[in-house]
């Protein structure tokens, strides 16, 4: 069994090995950066680190949402990068069996678009008590590419 | 003008060179005072202790800073007596020049610092020229040659029968300069470095010989203590081992290579003995100003290779080839992060060097405290940006002081606890994940009276992290009296403020009653300090250097429609910085600030100038906010990040998309 850390965005649960996750904070707001990919949701300070944030809803296609008490960051480690990731909610801390994750045969349909998750996000899901957990690829999603075009 | 610039670049290598002279003269100290601790005597100390003296007066009478050279000179007749009748300081007298090469040290600061140099402190010349040197030099009975007895002054002899009675190996040898030995790089300098190395050198004395083809050439004598083979030596020398002689017993003279004229050194040995020939690394100091003229220089280059990204993307809508090209762009780009990286390690200073003030601290702590402590200090090779080190010292000053002075306890109440009579303050440095440093500084002293803060504060105190919470507060104090060195209050806001404001990093502190407090630091390895202009765009603040900044001007609504803009009787582009920077900004400009790039102006149109201040600037290296325009960030004081701009390259993607005012 491995600790993981889960969350929610739009419908959708996923869970990250706790390893990865250096802690949870609350989200007010976060500085905008003009010229960032639309995904990156601004710069917060951190335990006195400056943190850039991706909001998984815009990463995953989702539509915005407004802002509530329950949205959390999810600092991750990647490398020697640390990165937010804005979620809906996250609550729990879950023992989850490495053994209970496969590799999907065919991507999940993303519950409130019908479309099919973007490609490439998810690694791997598991059904834990009736409930799906949807493992994702955070380097992925917090891309090594800079993005200058949005000038 | 120029005249002020020199004197300005004098006085920062005046700075640069008086402070290595003070740290040096402390060490030296520290050192003659452990060995009259153990009833010994360190001659070589003496005379580096003199040395460095005598280089203070010389530095501080040239841009002429009396107070300096007269305490210098008062400290250098006092140890120069002790150098000349065999190197041994008695214990007050080495005392007193503790006090006095502190008093140097706080004037070199008022240099620095461009305040008025204070004179001496009352009493201190007195106090150093009523000094007694009457240094009880113990008697070496030990039998030196004669060859090089008469050619020893009295502390080098004495230096010379210590490393003899201890049965240290003592080497002669001569080395001769020649063009074949020129031509392979070995000089007198390399030599003198090479054996250094090795070992103590005692003694080199030219002297002038005829050589075989009878022309009139010199040779150098040398006389060393060193653990190195005589081979070894040899070779460093450039000469036949044979020729290197172990003085174990009276030894013949040393080797002479040609007939020996009389020859009378016409420099004083202690002028020409250079002390930094210690070799090791080689060492450049700079000035951090310079490094910064590096980082501006850089930043022009990245903005010119994003002009030629931009040309060649042009090239290409034409349709020509442009992959070569756009190949080198690439491999440029990469040179460019590892030339940015490069500056980056050129500002970095070990941390070793930095904590080179806490043994002293710690000395005259112990002493006045009257406690007996060792300093522990672990920093292996961990570097740091010179801007950060400037700033963490006083923290961690801090952090040694109070542990001396409240942590560890008198002798007597340790012994009763049944701990080592001494205690230990240990300061440890390691490079922790991604850019930051964690130190600590741990003493094994009482700990801290969580109770005794509570009653104190008059609040509950749950644990460690609360403890600390309330030690930081402003003004907080456990002690009735305050103590001459820690004064009022425990200083533990400062510390707080030095490492979580300033350097953007966490404190935290764990203690047991009894057995002792932990302070750890977190910090970043780099900072950079800038003065800035902050302004309202938006709904957002943002900063720029103020450097950049040549002029803030009113926009008047009328010509602010254009896209020209009335300034010093000339009209400038104007832009908004909001259209921009894609923000929507409902308000309307009011100020816009003029920035000039190769003698071209433009305004850049703001909704609001916030006011001018000193940041410290952190670099956003994440690629995903690596944008151009956008230099760092820093905290205005709210505990969010604010964005640094960069004007000359928004101006550029301005002036490459014609974005209208």
């Amino acid at each position: 069994m491995t600790l993981h850390v889960t969350f929610r965005v739009g419908s959708v649960d996923y869970a990250l090995p706790a390893a990865q996750v250096l802690h949870l904070e609350s989200f007010q707001a976060a500085t905008h950066v003009p010229g960032a990919p639309a995904h990156v949701a601004g710069l917060v300070q951190v335990r006195g680190r400056i943190v850039p944030v991706v909001d998984l809803r815009t990463r995953f296609g989702l539509p915005p949402i407004e802002r509530t008490i329950d949205h959390r960051v999810v600092i991750v480690q990647v490398g020697t990068r640390v990165v937010g990731l804005l979620v809906d909610s996250a609550r729990e801390v879950l023992q989850l069996d490495e053994a209970e994750f496969e590799r999907p045969p065919e991507m999940p349909e993303m519950p409130e678009t019908g479309e099919r998750h973007r490609s490439g996000f998810v690694t791997a899901a598991a059904m834990v008590a009736k409930r799906l957990f949807l493992r994702v690829d955070v380097a992925r999603i917090i891309g090594e590419e800079p993005s200058h075009a949005s000038h | 003008m120029s005249e002020h610039v020199d004197l300005q670049e004098f006085i920062g290598a005046f700075v640069i060179e008086a402070e290595d002279l003070v740290s040096a003269a402390n060490a030296s100290l520290l050192e003659i005072e452990a060995a009259i601790a153990e009833g010994t005597s360190r001659p070589r100390a003496v005379r580096d202790l003199f040395r460095a003296l005598h280089t203070i007066k010389g530095l501080a009478g040239m841009i002429g800073v009396e107070p300096i050279v007269a305490i210098a000179h008062a400290l250098e007749t006092l140890v120069g007596a002790a150098d000349r009748s065999g190197g041994s300081l008695r214990h007050v007298a080495a005392e007193i020049a503790l006090q006095g090469v502190g008093a140097i040290s706080d004037r070199v600061r008022a240099v620095a610092e461009h305040r008025v140099v204070a004179e001496p402190p009352d009493g201190l010349i007195a106090a150093i020229t009523s000094t007694e040197v009457a240094a009880a030099a113990p008697i070496m009975t030990t039998a030196i040659p004669p060859a090089w007895e008469a050619r020893l002054s009295s502390s080098e002899r004495q230096q010379l029968a210590l490393a003899l009675q201890t049965r240290a190996p003592v080497w002669t040898l001569a080395f001769c300069p020649s063009e074949a030995n020129a031509a392979r790089g070995i000089t007198i300098t390399t030599v003198r470095a090479g054996l250094g190395a090795t070992g103590e050198i005692v003694k080199i004395i030219p002297r002038s010989i005829t050589a075989t083809d009878g022309k009139p050439g010199v040779a150098f004598d040398i006389l060393i203590v060193s653990n190195a083979t005589q081979l070894a030596i040899a070779e460093i020398a450039s000469t036949d081992p044979d020729q290197v002689i172990a003085m174990v017993q009276p030894a013949p003279p040393p080797v002479r290579a040609g007939r020996e004229l009389e020859v009378t050194d016409p420099l004083d040995p202690i002028e020409h003995d250079q002390p930094g020939s210690t070799p090791g690394r080689a060492v450049v100091r700079v000035e951090l100003a310079r490094l910064d003229d590096l980082q501006d220089q850089l930043s022009l280059l990245i903005v010119s290779r994003f002009r030629l990204e931009h040309e060649i993307a042009s090239l290409r809508e034409l349709g020509h080839d442009v992959r070569r090209l756009q190949e080198v762009v690439r491999i440029q780009g990469r040179q460019l992060r590892d030339l940015r990286r490069a500056i980056l390690r050129a500002r970095m200073v070990r941390v070793a060097e930095v904590l080179e003030p806490l043994p002293l601290l710690v000395h005259s702590l112990a002493r006045s405290g009257q406690r007996l402590v060792q300093l522990e200090i672990e920093a292996r090779d961990v570097e740091l940006d010179k801007a950060v080190a400037d700033r963490l010292l006083p923290a961690l000053i801090h952090l040694v002081r109070n542990a001396v002075d409240h942590g560890i306890e008198p002798p007597e109440q340790r012994v009763a606890a049944g701990k080592p009579r001494t205690g230990t303050v240990a300061v440890s440095c390691l490079e922790v994940a991604a850019n930051y440093i964690e130190v600590v500084v741990r003493d094994d002293g009482r700990g801290i009276d969580r109770a005794e803060v509570a009653r104190r504060a008059n609040r509950p105190i749950a644990d460690d992290v609360a403890l600390l919470n309330v030690l930081a507060s402003p003004g907080f104090s456990t002690r009735d009296v305050a103590t001459t060195t820690s004064g009022r209050g425990l200083g533990m806001d400062i510390v707080h403020r030095i490492a979580v404001d300033d350097l953007g990093g966490e404190i935290s502190m764990t203690t047991s009653p009894g057995a002792g407090t932990a302070f750890t630091l977190r910090v970043p390895i780099t900072i950079s300090v800038m003065d800035v202009v902050s302004f309202q765009c938006g709904p957002q603040a943002f900063v720029v250097p103020a450097l950049v900044v040549e002029e803030i001007i009113e926009v008047v609504p009328e010509i602010s429609s254009r896209s020209l803009v009335a300034c010093r009787g000339h009209a400038i582009p104007m832009v908004s910085l909001g259209a921009i920077l894609a923000i929507d900004s409902g308000a309307r400009a009011r100020k816009a600030l003029v920035v000039r790039r190769n003698g071209a102006a433009t305004a850049f149109a703001v909704d609001r100038v916030i006011g001018r201040q000193e940041v410290v600037i952190r670099t956003i290296d994440d690629p995903l906010v690596d944008v151009l325009g956008i230099a760092g960030t820093t905290d205005l004081g709210d505990g969010h990040p604010t964005l640094v701009l960069d004007l000359n390259e928004l101006g550029l993607i301005a002036r490459e998309r014609s974005v209208p005012s």
